[in-house]
C-alpha cells in the first residue's frame, strides 16, 4: 500500500488533518511536557483555589489542596494516552487472534470462539470494568486490562469477518496449493491486508478508552498515584459551584484529544476506502 | 394622694401592654406544629436498629424510632428519656432506675421494665458490635416492679451511665423481638419503638417514611407531621439539594469539604457544629507493628514530625478539625490531658531522626518505601492520604497509596494484617474505654473484625494501665490513670494522632431546636420544628 | 417459512442458554476472587468488634463453603429461575431488580427514543445537503457531544439549569412524600426525567447522527436511488419511501446493540443524577459485595440483550427482504 498516496489522500480531509494536528499536540505535551515543565502535579505549590490567569507562575491556577493545574494537566496527558493507547494495543491483539484463528479454521474453533465473544459482547460494558477495576484493585495496569478485555470483541468479529472473505481469494488458495505453513499465510498473507480497517477501529477505540478510564478514575476507580483528568473532573467536582475551571479544564483536555481520535479515524477510513472504490 | 386622672389609667395599661406583649416576643418563637423535613441518610443503611449496629446512618435513624433509657444535654449530663429518674451506687455496681409510666409502643403495647431487661440482656450484651465489651460486666438486670429497673455489675462499670442514648442503646419492644435472632428480625427494617416517629414505608434507594407517633409520651410532641430520610447517594447530588432547599438537613459533613464554607454563607443554610461531642471523631494514621519497618520508635517519631496537621486540617478539612496531641479528643474534657510528648511539624528533626535510625538517603533521595492504605469510604480520608504522601516524601519516605474499595480494605487491614500505614478516622465515643482502649489493648488484636487493635500494639505496661481505668470507680482516679495512658501512648507511637475532627451539620435556617440537647442529629427529633 | 422461523427460534434459545450460563458461572467466579465479602462490608459498617460476629454472618450466608459447592447451588437456583435473597438487603433479588426497572425502563426508553428519532431527523438533514453549512454544524456539534465526557455533561446541566435557573429538580425521580393526582405524579416524574434522560440522549445521539448520515449517503449514491429519481418521484417520496428503507437498517442494529450498553453507561448518569436505576443498584452491588444481587443484574440484562438481538434480527427480515433467516 503506497504510504504517499494514502498521505495524499487524507490531506484531501481537511478535518482529518485538524484532527492529527491536534492528536499530535496532544502527544507532545504528554511526552515532552514533564522536560520543559518540571513542576510536580503533586506538590503543594501555592494557595488552594487559584483561578487560571490569576498570577503567571501558575496559568492555568491551583485545585483545592495548591496543587498545579498545569502540571496535573500534562501528566494527565500522559497518563490518558499510556492507558488509550496500551489498553488498545493489548486489545487489539486478542482480538486480532481470536478473530484470525475463528476467521481460518471456521468449522467448530470459529463456533466455539463466537460463542466466547458473544459471552463478552453480552455482559454490560462498563459495569463489567468497574467489577474487574474492584476486584483487582484500581491501578493503571488493571485499568488497561480490564478496558482491554471489555473491548476486544468488535475487533474480533471485523478481523474475523475479513478473513472470512479473504480466506476464498485466489492469492490464498495459490499460497495453499504451493504448501505455505498456515501460520505462515494467518500472519504474512492475510493479517496485513486486514489491518485498514482495524486501524480504524483501533483509533476510535483509543477514544474510547480514555473516556472509560476518565469514568473510571470519576467514580474513585483510578490509580491513585497517578493525576488523570478523569481524577481531576473527580476532585473539582467537590468545587464545582465556585471552581468550575478545576473540572471544566481537564474535561476540555478530554473532549479534545477524543475528538481528534475521531477525526483521524474518519480520515482514516475516507483514505483507506476510498483506495477500494479506485479498484 | 391624688387619684388618678383617666389618661394616666390609659398611660398605665398602655405601658403594661407593651411591656407584656414585649416580654412574650423576648420570650421567643413558639414551635410550630406541622411540616416535613427532609433528612439526609448517608450512605443507605442495611437496616434502622442500632441494637445491633453502630454504623453512622444506623444512629441517626434509629434514635427517631425509639427512645433510650436517657438522652445528654450538651455537656454529656444524662437527662431523664425513659427513665425518670435514676440512682448510682457509690460503689458504681448498681444502677437503679425508676421508669416513665404510660409510654406505649407504636403497635399500642405498654413499655415495661422487661423490655428494659430483654434488651439489655438478650440484645445489646449478645449483638450490639460494642455492647459485647461496655456491658460485660453486666450481671442482670432485675426487675422489682413493672417501672423499675437495676443493672447489677459485677464490677464497676463508670462509663456506662454514658452510653444509655437511643442511637447507642435503643429500649426495644420485647414482645417483638423475643425468641428471634435480634439481627435477623424483620422489624429491623420497620422499627417498632417508643419513639416519637412512627415507621410508614422505606422505598430502597430513594427514602423512608416516618410519621409523628400521635401517642408518643412526651405529650404535643413530636411537633413535625412527617419525616423523610432521604437517601442520596452523591455528595454533590447532596449540595445541590441542600442549596435548592429540596433536602433541609444532612451530616456530618454531607457535601465535599470544599462546598461548605460557600452553603454555610447562604442565607437560608447554617453550618451546625453541635451535637457531636458523643462521637468525638478523630483522624489516625496507624502503623502496622508487626512491620520491621517501625520497629524502631525513632522511625515512628519521625514519621510524626514530617506531618503538618495544622496544614492538613486547613488544606484537606477547609478548617473542619484541629491538630490532636493525643489519641483522646481535647472536648472530652473529662479525660484529655495536654500533658504529652509533642511531635512538633518538624521535617529537619525527621530527617535527622531517620538517620539515625541508620536510613540514609538513598537513589532518587529515597530512605524508604511503604505502602499507604486510607479508609476508600470517604473522600476526605483519600484526600488526606495525598497529602501524608507528598509530606513524607519531603522526608525521603516513598509511601505509595493503594486503592481498594470497602470490603477489600476491611479484610486488607484487620483480617489479612496486611498494611503498613493505615489511615482513617475513629470515634472516640464518650468514653475512651469504649472508643481508644480498642486500638491499645493487646486482647483486642482480633482478627476478621474491623476497627479492633489493628496495628497489633501489644504492651503490658499499657494493658496494665488501660484495664485499671476500666473498672477504676472513682473519678479523680481514674483520670489520673487516662492522664498516664496518654503520656505512655504518644511515647509508643503505634498510632500517630493526626487531628480531631470537628463534624459539621448543615441545615436549612427553617429548622429549629436541633441543637438544643447534646445529640444533634443523633437526637430523637422530638424537639425539632420547622418553619413556614 | 413457520418452520424455518421455528427452528431458527429453537437454535437461538438453545444458544442464549449457553451464553447465560457461561456469564453466570463467569461473572460467579470472578466476584468470588474479590478481595473482601459482604460479611466484611456489614460488620465493618456495624463497627463489630469481634470474629464471632462475622463468622456468624458467614454461616448466615453460606459463604463458609466451598467455591464449587457455592457455584452449584447458585445454577442450581438459577436452573429454578430463582434469582436468591440479596446479602446486604435481606430481600429476594427479584423483587429488588422489579423495584427499580420501571425506572430504569423509563430512563432507557426515553433517552433511546430521543436519540434514534433525533439523530434520524439530524442524519437526513445533514445528508441531504451534505457538505454544505448545515451538513458540517451538524457533524461538529455531533463530535462535540460524542467526545464530551457524559458525568461532566450532567453535572454542567444541573449546574446551568437547577442552580443558576432554578428550572429544572437536581435529581431523584420523584418529589418525596407529598401526594399526587396520577396525573400530576406523571408530570412530576416527567420533570425529573428531563435532565438524565438528556444527558444520556445527547452522547448517543450524536453516534445516531453520524451513522444515519453516513447510511443515507451511502444509499443516496445507489442505483435504485437514482432509477428512482429518473422516474420522477419527488423527492420527498425518493427520501423517506425508499432511502430511509434502507438507511435505517444499520440504525436498527445499533439501537440492539446500545440496548445492552446503556444499564452500564447509564450507571454515571444515575449516580449524578440520583436515580434509582438498575445501574447505580450494580453498582453499589459491587462495593457492597452483595454477589447474588449483582449477579442477578448482570443475568437479566445479558437476557435483555441476548432477546434485543433476536428480535432485531428479525426485524431485519422485515425490513429487508433480501436478508433470510439463517
Amino acid at each position: 500500500m503506497p504510504r504517499r498516496d494514502l498521505w495524499q489522500r487524507y490531506r484531501k480531509n481537511r478535518a482529518a488533518v485538524l484532527g492529527l494536528g491536534v492528536f499530535g499536540a496532544v502527544a507532545a505535551t504528554a511526552i515532552l511536557g514533564p522536560l520543559f515543565y518540571r513542576r510536580d502535579p503533586w506538590a503543594f505549590a501555592t494557595r488552594p483555589f487559584l483561578w487560571p490567569g490569576s498570577r503567571p507562575e501558575f496559568p492555568l491556577g491551583s485545585d483545592a489542596m495548591g496543587r498545579d493545574v498545569l502540571a496535573g494537566v500534562i501528566h494527565g496527558a500522559w497518563v490518558s494516552l499510556l492507558i488509550g493507547l496500551t489498553a488498545t494495543a493489548a486489545s487489539v491483539g486478542i482480538g486480532m487472534t481470536i478473530g484470525a484463528f475463528a476467521g481460518y479454521f471456521r468449522g467448530w474453533a470459529d463456533d466455539a470462539l463466537m460463542r466466547f465473544t458473544e459471552v463478552f459482547q453480552t455482559i454490560p460494558n462498563f459495569i463489567f470494568v468497574i467489577v474487574l477495576v474492584a476486584i483487582f484493585k484500581p491501578s493503571i495496569r488493571t485499568i488497561v486490562l480490564a478496558i482491554a478485555i471489555v473491548s476486544w470483541p468488535p475487533i474480533a468479529r471485523l478481523v474475523r469477518a475479513e478473513f472470512l472473505t479473504l480466506r476464498q481469494r485466489e492469492f490464498v488458495q495459490a499460497c495453499i496449493v504451493l504448501g505455505m505453513s498456515e501460520s505462515r499465510i494467518i500472519w504474512r498473507q492475510i493479517l496485513p491486508n486486514c489491518l485498514a480497517p482495524v486501524i480504524v477501529l483501533g483509533s476510535i477505540m483509543v477514544a474510547t478508552a480514555i473516556l472509560v478510564e476518565a469514568g473510571l478514575a470519576f467514580l474513585g476507580l483510578g490509580d491513585p498515584n497517578v493525576v488523570s483528568w478523569g481524577k481531576m473532573i473527580g476532585d473539582g467536582r467537590g468545587s464545582l459551584r465556585t471552581a468550575w475551571y478545576l473540572s471544566a479544564i481537564p474535561g476540555m483536555a478530554i473532549l479534545l484529544t477524543v475528538l481528534s481520535l475521531n477525526l483521524v479515524g474518519e480520515g482514516l477510513n475516507d483514505a483507506f476506502n476510498s483506495r477500494l472504490d479506485r479498484r | 394622694m391624688r387619684s388618678l386622672r383617666p389618661v394616666h389609667i390609659r398611660l398605665v395599661v398602655m405601658i403594661v401592654a407593651v411591656v407584656a406583649l414585649s416580654a412574650i416576643g423576648f420570650a421567643g418563637a413558639q414551635p410550630r406544629r406541622g411540616g416535613t423535613l427532609n433528612f439526609i441518610l448517608k450512605p443507605e443503611p442495611p437496616h434502622l436498629q442500632g441494637a445491633v449496629s453502630t454504623a453512622d446512618p444506623v444512629w441517626q435513624a434509629t434514635s427517631k424510632f425509639h427512645n433510650g433509657l436517657l438522652n445528654y444535654d450538651p455537656n454529656l449530663n444524662p437527662v431523664p428519656e425513659l427513665a425518670e429518674s435514676w440512682q448510682v451506687s457509690p460503689d458504681n455496681r448498681t444502677m437503679t432506675f425508676k421508669l416513665r409510666r404510660g409510654v406505649k409502643f407504636h403497635d399500642g403495647h405498654d413499655f415495661t421494665s422487661a423490655d428494659v431487661k430483654f434488651t439489655m440482656e438478650e440484645v445489646i450484651k449478645k449483638f450490639h458490635p460494642r455492647g459485647r465489651t461496655v456491658f460485660a460486666k453486666l450481671d442482670e438486670v432485675q426487675t422489682p416492679d413493672r417501672y423499675t429497673a437495676i443493672f447489677k455489675f459485677s464490677a464497676p462499670s463508670p462509663y456506662v451511665i454514658f452510653v444509655l442514648n437511643a442511637s447507642e442503646t435503643p429500649i426495644l419492644p420485647k414482645h417483638v423481638y423475643a425468641g428471634s435472632d435480634p439481627r435477623n428480625n424483620p422489624a429491623n427494617s420497620a422499627p417498632i419503638g417508643t419513639g416519637p416517629f412512627r415507621f410508614v414505608k422505606w422505598e430502597k434507594g430513594q427514602f423512608i417514611l416516618a410519621e409523628r407517633n400521635e401517642k408518643y409520651w412526651d405529650a404535643g410532641k413530636p411537633y413535625l407531621d412527617k419525616l423523610i430520610f432521604r437517601i442520596v447517594p452523591d455528595a454533590s447530588a447532596r449540595a445541590v439539594g441542600l442549596e435548592s432547599g429540596d433536602l433541609d438537613l444532612g451530616g456530618p459533613w454531607p457535601v465535599p469539604m470544599a462546598d461548605q464554607a460557600r452553603l454555610g454563607d447562604l442565607p437560608h443554610l447554617a453550618l451546625e457544629p453541635r451535637g457531636y461531642t458523643m462521637v468525638s471523631s478523630m483522624l489516625y494514621l496507624e502503623l502496622n507493628m508487626r512491620d520491621s519497618a517501625f520497629k524502631d520508635v525513632k522511625v515512628r517519631r519521625a514519621i510524626a514530625h514530617a506531618i503538618n496537621p495544622a496544614q492538613l486540617a486547613a488544606v484537606v478539612w477547609f478548617g473542619s478539625a484541629a491538630p490532636a496531641t493525643g489519641p483522646i479528643s481535647d472536648k472530652l474534657t473529662r479525660f484529655y490531658s495536654p500533658n504529652v510528648p509533642r511531635y512538633e511539624y518538624a521535617p529537619k528533626k525527621a530527617e535527622a531522626l531517620l538517620d539515625e535510625a541508620g536510613l540514609k538517603r538513598g537513589v532518587g533521595g529515597v530512605r524508604m518505601r511503604l505502602t499507604l492504605d486510607a479508609a476508600p469510604y470517604d473522600e476526605n480520608y483519600l484526600r488526606s492520604g495525598e497529602f501524608v504522601r507528598e509530606q513524607l516524601r519531603q522526608v525521603g519516605i516513598e509511601a505509595s497509596m493503594r486503592s481498594q474499595d470497602a470490603p477489600a480494605y476491611f479484610r486488607r487491614i484487620w483480617t489479612a494484617n496486611e498494611f503498613q500505614l493505615n489511615l482513617y478516622g475513629i470515634s472516640n465515643t464518650p468514653d475512651p474505654t469504649i472508643g481508644v482502649q480498642r486500638l491499645y489493648w493487646s486482647k483486642n488484636i482480633i482478627s476478621g473484625a474491623p476497627f479492633t487493635n489493628g496495628s497489633g500494639y501489644a504492651n503490658p505496661q499499657m494493658d496494665r494501665i488501660l484495664e485499671a481505668a476500666q473498672i477504676e470507680a472513682d473519678p479523680q482516679k481514674r483520670k489520673k490513670l487516662w492522664d498516664e495512658f496518654q503520656q505512655f501512648a504518644m511515647s509508643e507511637l503505634p498510632i500517630i494522632p493526626l487531628l480531631r475532627l470537628d463534624m459539621v451539620t448543615i441545615m436549612n435556617k427553617r429548622v429549629k431546636n436541633l441543637a438544643a440537647g447534646g445529640l444533634g442529629i443523633y437526637d430523637t427529633f422530638a424537639d425539632v420544628y420547622v418553619e413556614r | 417459512m413457520r418452520l424455518q422461523l421455528g427452528r431458527f427460534l429453537v437454535r437461538r434459545l438453545a444458544q442464549a442458554v449457553l451464553t447465560v450460563v457461561c456469564i453466570a458461572i463467569l461473572n460467579f467466579l470472578l466476584l468470588h476472587l474479590a478481595p473482601g465479602d459482604v460479611a466484611d462490608v456489614l460488620a465493618g459498617e456495624a463497627g463489630a468488634a469481634d470474629a464471632r460476629y462475622v463468622a456468624e454472618l458467614r454461616e448466615k450466608f453460606g459463604l463458609d463453603q466451598s467455591i464449587a459447592v457455592q457455584l452449584g447451588r447458585y445454577l442450581w437456583s438459577i436452573g429454578r429461575l430463582d434469582l436468591g435473597q440479596s446479602l446486604r438487603y435481606q430481600m429476594p433479588v427479584f423483587r429488588l431488580i422489579l423495584q427499580r426497572l420501571s425506572p430504569t425502563l423509563l430512563l432507557m426508553v426515553a433517552s433511546l427514543a430521543t436519540a434514534f428519532v433525533g439523530g434520524l431527523v439530524l442524519g437526513v438533514t445533514a445528508s441531504r445537503r451534505a457538505r454544505s453549512m448545515v451538513d458540517n454544524v451538524i457533524s461538529v456539534l455531533a463530535l462535540l457531544a460524542y467526545a464530551t465526557p457524559l458525568f461532566w455533561l450532567g453535572l454542567m446541566l444541573i449546574v446551568l439549569l437547577t442552580l443558576k435557573l432554578g428550572l429544572l429538580p437536581a435529581g431523584g425521580m420523584y418529589t418525596i412524600g407529598a401526594t399526587q393526582t396520577p396525573v400530576a405524579h406523571a408530570l412530576d416524574v416527567l420533570r425529573h426525567l428531563i435532565l438524565p434522560a438528556t444527558t444520556l440522549a445527547l452522547f448517543y445521539m450524536a453516534t445516531y447522527t453520524r451513522l444515519m448520515r453516513a447510511s443515507m449517503l451511502e444509499v443516496l449514491g445507489s442505483d435504485f436511488v437514482r432509477t428512482a429519481h429518473a422516474k420522477g418521484l419527488s423527492e420527498w417520496r425518493v427520501l423517506y419511501g425508499h432511502a430511509l428503507r434502507n438507511a435505517i437498517l444499520p440504525m436498527v442494529t445499533l439501537l440492539g446493540v446500545q440496548v445492552g450498553s446503556l444499564l452500564g453507561g447509564a450507571v454515571v448518569v444515575e449516580v449524578v443524577f440520583a436515580w434509582p436505576g438498575l445501574g447505580r443498584l450494580a453498582f453499589e452491588a459491587i462495593f457492597q459485595r452483595d454477589i447474588n444481587l449483582l449477579l442477578g443484574i448482570l443475568l437479566l440484562s445479558s437476557c435483555l440483550v441476548i432477546v434485543v438481538n433476536l428480535a432485531v434480527d428479525l426485524l431485519y427480515t422485515r425490513l429487508d427482504p433480501r436478508i433470510v433467516l439463517d
